[in-house]
């Protein structure tokens, strides 16, 4: 514990140096590689002292993003964030094939319907909480008091159903960290995803609701093709991918994880080109690989997990660098008011709806949910970059909810798997 | 989308070099180029704006960031392998002989054309000389591959191998020394300030190397070693380019002072690099490639000079080193005709130059460079053939291309 700290300020250190010599430069050149570098090896060192803290490593990775990034220390570049949007993209696809690996259909047949069921109550619930809390903030929101009562309600209704999201990425890096095993475990994870499924497909229907009611007009047709395109054609694209990777790994059976980082960074980038969801191509070809050879699913799993600590460390610390904290520091009551609310109204719709067969859910399954991260993101910039009138200012207040929920969120989440005793080990080696 | 690109064409080229279709016995040459990495040269020549234009000049900017990570990685390879006990065991004539045979073939090549390049691009004096030397740089250097294969095959033998061997990594000195002239001369409006940049480059790398050694020193898990290490490789490569300074010369302080204090990390380290340095090494040549200009006629007039005037540079120069190494190393006769592959780092020394000294000049100097190194690649075949004398194999013949080499 003491060793990283004492590296850690050392890297900081160093970076302090470099940004300093910076300045005798007039112009500086390309900032993209120092960042992951940079990111990388404080994420790594950070995530140590977090451990040593009794936080999980991911905290640490994102603190420490926020400490060294251009809204804290200044001593990364904005511009170098900024690059690694295509990390982000690689690591948002490898998370999400590992819990595709995950989606056996055996699981999916036992718990399927009870967390389809508990899915949409959460969902529900926490919508509904959402949208009525923004409505009635419409005097102090200064994006919504201009808009007329039923814009408004189209507006709410969109930034709710943002809100509602949850973050698989933040849930498997902890189950990967902790090694959690067992039916909580599936449950919490399997409930994330889906959740997730259900806000895409809400999300898209809010925005055609948004743009009628500016008179954008109502395009059921374009709408439908558009949500199917996204769901439908991401499966596609993820059935395809599957048949590649399993053909690949009968055929060639070596460099499997460079293979694997190869095809993920297709997905991600190839699917936004396409409009397609990245998460979901991944998703669907993880978990068809597991339905169609176990053996090779688990393969994929053990491959992941030895490539995952870089990937993870980069990500979550780059993601920590680009929370705007001055965003925070001018929404925050109202991003911190909802905060609150949408954590109230997960624990209730948890204590309220879970299954009663396991008390586990009842009692800690809303801890897993409160995470938000990559969807959530994206999410916003799409709001951001469709409706240009309110859009920016409905993207920092959900940005400064995700800071909350990022810096809570992990530590929440683990603390469910340690209660719901699944947590297997404290430390994998080599994993997030 | 340009990395997707640049990606997936990597990927398909690493299938077609493993792949049967380059059978050394059908295709000698292009099956050495794709061995030594060459042909990944050609690709991103074909690929790149002034070709096909699959990449523009906007996408090769915006690939910046891989070039330096892929000449700090480079750097850092380098400067491990300067063992300081291994150094300090040679004997003073090796050096000598070193420097004979590179330093012949720096002047051979720099002297000759620094007038075409000052009378075609009408730069500054400093400049002109700049860009020479650093033409005379990478034509200093060499590549053993052909040496190593030879007497892993058996048809060399082992002592005059790693002679010939030995004598291509020290002339890595040279080229190095060069390039932090060359710098100095151009990359700065005076050499005064030029100094500085490259003193900075040197100090950031040594800094990097020396917290690496800490960070790394007793890290027991072969995951977080490997991700420690690519960290600080990403860092120095990327602190660099963002210091608008040499990757590679911060990347070669950053491994010599790694070999120094880092004990025994260093082999793991090294072990961990070890395992990217193909892929990476791909990449770099194949975006060196990219920045080829093909329709630079004066380019293309420079490189018959520059290809004949470093192939006299390195007959004579093996000549002079024979002699002075005679009794101290076991070099094999007309030892220069061993040292005509020229090696992947002359096309890291001008991807940096170009780099760091934007212009016409040095875009010039990476296409004689890119266009020489690839001649020379074919040439030396059937120069080495020159060198060997007959012996009986040890190993069947069709390994001898059948290993893959890097540089």
């Amino acid at each position: 514990m003491k060793g990283a700290v004492t590296r850690l300020l050392l890297l900081m250190v160093l970076l302090a140096i470099i940004s300093r010599a910076q300045v005798l430069r007039a112009d500086s050149g390309t900032s993209v590689t120092l960042a992951a570098g940079a990111l990388l090896l404080c994420g790594l060192f950070a995530g140590k002292v977090a451990k040593g803290f009794g936080l999980p490593r991911l905290t640490g990775y994102l603190l420490v993003g926020v400490a060294v990034g251009p809204y804290a220390l200044g001593f990364i570049p904005g511009e170098g964030v900024k690059g690694l949007d295509l990390v982000k993209g690689l690591a948002v696809s490898l998370i999400a094939l590992v819990a595709g690996t995950e989606l056996r259909l055996g699981l999916i047949r036992r718990v399927g319907a009870r967390v389809a069921l508990l899915c949409a109550a959460v969902c529900a619930v926490t919508f509904a909480v959402c949208f009525g809390a923004t409505l009635a903030l419409k005097p102090v929101l200064p994006f919504l008091t201009p808009l007329t009562m039923p814009q408004a309600l189209a507006v709410s209704a969109l930034m709710s159903t943002v809100v509602v999201s949850f973050s698989p990425t933040v849930t498997i890096a902890i189950v990967q960290e902790t090694s959690a095993r067992g039916s909580f475990t599936e449950f919490l994870m399997a409930l994330v995803i889906i959740g997730d499924l259900l806000v895409m497909v809400a999300f898209a229907l809010a925005a055609g609701m948004t743009r009628a009611s500016f008179g954008g007009g109502f395009d059921i047709a374009g709408l439908l093709s558009g949500v199917g395109w996204e769901l439908f054609g991401s499966v596609v694209v993820g059935g395809v991918l599957a048949v590649a990777m399993l053909v690949y790994m009968r055929g060639v059976k070596r460099e499997l994880p460079l293979f694997l980082v190869g095809l993920s960074f297709a997905a991600a980038e190839g699917g936004t080109r396409l409009h397609l969801s990245p998460l979901l191509v991944s998703l669907a070809a993880g978990a068809l690989i597991v339905n169609l050879d176990e053996r090779e699913g688990e393969r994929i799993h053990h491959a992941i997990q030895r490539a995952g600590l870089p990937v993870f460390a980069l990500f979550f610390a780059a993601a920590g660098a680009g929370l705007k904290l001055d965003a925070l520091m001018t929404v925050g009551p109202a991003a911190l008011l909802l905060v609150v609310l949408r954590g109230l109204a997960i624990w209730f719709a948890c204590r309220r709806f879970a299954p009663t067969h396991d008390p586990r859910l009842k009692e800690y399954l809303w801890m897993g949910l409160i995470s938000q991260a990559g969807v959530t993101f994206g999410l916003a910039a799409l709001v951001s970059r469709t409706f240009p009138t309110f859009g920016p200012q409905v993207e920092v207040l959900i940005v400064a909810m995700i800071t909350a929920h990022e810096l809570v969120g992990p530590v929440l989440t683990r603390r469910a798997l340690t209660a719901s005793g699944e947590v297997r080990t404290d430390e994998a080696p080599g994993t997030a | 989308m340009q990395a997707l690109l640049v990606f997936l064409a990597i990927a398909a080229l690493s299938l077609l070099a493993s792949s049967p279709a380059l059978d050394p016995s059908r295709f000698p040459s292009l099956a050495r180029l794709a061995a030594s990495g060459f042909l990944f040269l050609l690709f991103g020549v074909v690929l790149g704006p002034s070709v096909v234009g699959a990449l523009s000049v906007e996408d090769l900017g915006h690939l910046r960031p891989v070039m330096a990570l892929g000449l700090g990685t480079a750097g850092v390879i380098l400067g491990l392998n300067l063992e300081p006990r291994l150094l300090r065991l040679l004997p003073r004539p090796v050096y000598a002989a070193a420097l004979a045979h590179s330093g012949t073939a720096f002047l051979f090549v720099t002297v000759p054309l620094a007038a075409p390049l000052l009378l075609t691009s009408h730069p500054s004096l400093h400049a002109a000389v700049g860009a020479a030397s650093l033409l005379g740089g990478a034509a200093s250097l060499s590549s053993g591959h052909f040496a190593v294969l030879a007497y892993r095959a058996g048809r060399m033998d082992r002592a005059r191998g790693l002679g010939v061997a030995l004598l291509t990594m020290l002339d890595d000195a040279v080229g190095l020394a060069v390039l932090a002239v060359a710098l100095m001369l151009s990359a700065a409006p005076s050499a005064g300030e030029g100094l500085g940049l490259v003193c900075l480059a040197v100090l950031l790398g040594i800094l990097c190397g020396a917290l690496l050694a800490f960070l790394t020193h007793a890290m027991n898990d072969p995951a977080e070693l490997a991700t420690v290490t690519l960290g600080m490789v990403a860092l120095v490569g990327g602190a660099a380019a963002y210091l608008r300074v040499s990757a590679l010369l911060a990347g070669v302080a950053c491994g010599a002072t790694l070999a120094l204090v880092g004990g025994r990390t260093v082999e793991r380290v090294a072990r961990a690099l070890g395992r990217v340095e193909r892929p990476v090494f791909l990449v770099l040549v194949f975006l060196v490639g990219c920045g080829v200009y093909t329709r630079d006629w004066a380019a293309w007039a420079l490189v018959p000079g520059f290809v004949g005037l470093r192939f006299l540079g390195k007959v004579l120069g093996g000549r002079i080193a024979q002699r002075m190494a005679s009794g101290v190393l076991e070099l094999p006769p007309r030892v220069g005709y061993a040292l005509i592959a020229q090696g992947g780092l002359a096309l890291c020394l001008v991807a940096e130059y170009q780099f760091l000294v934007p212009g016409g000049l040095a875009r010039r100097v990476l296409d004689v460079v890119v266009v020489g190194a690839v001649v020379n690649e074919l040439l030396a075949g059937p120069a080495f053939r020159q060198v060997l004398t007959p012996m009986k194999p040890r190993l069947a013949p069709a390994a001898v291309d059948d290993v893959e080499v890097a540089t």
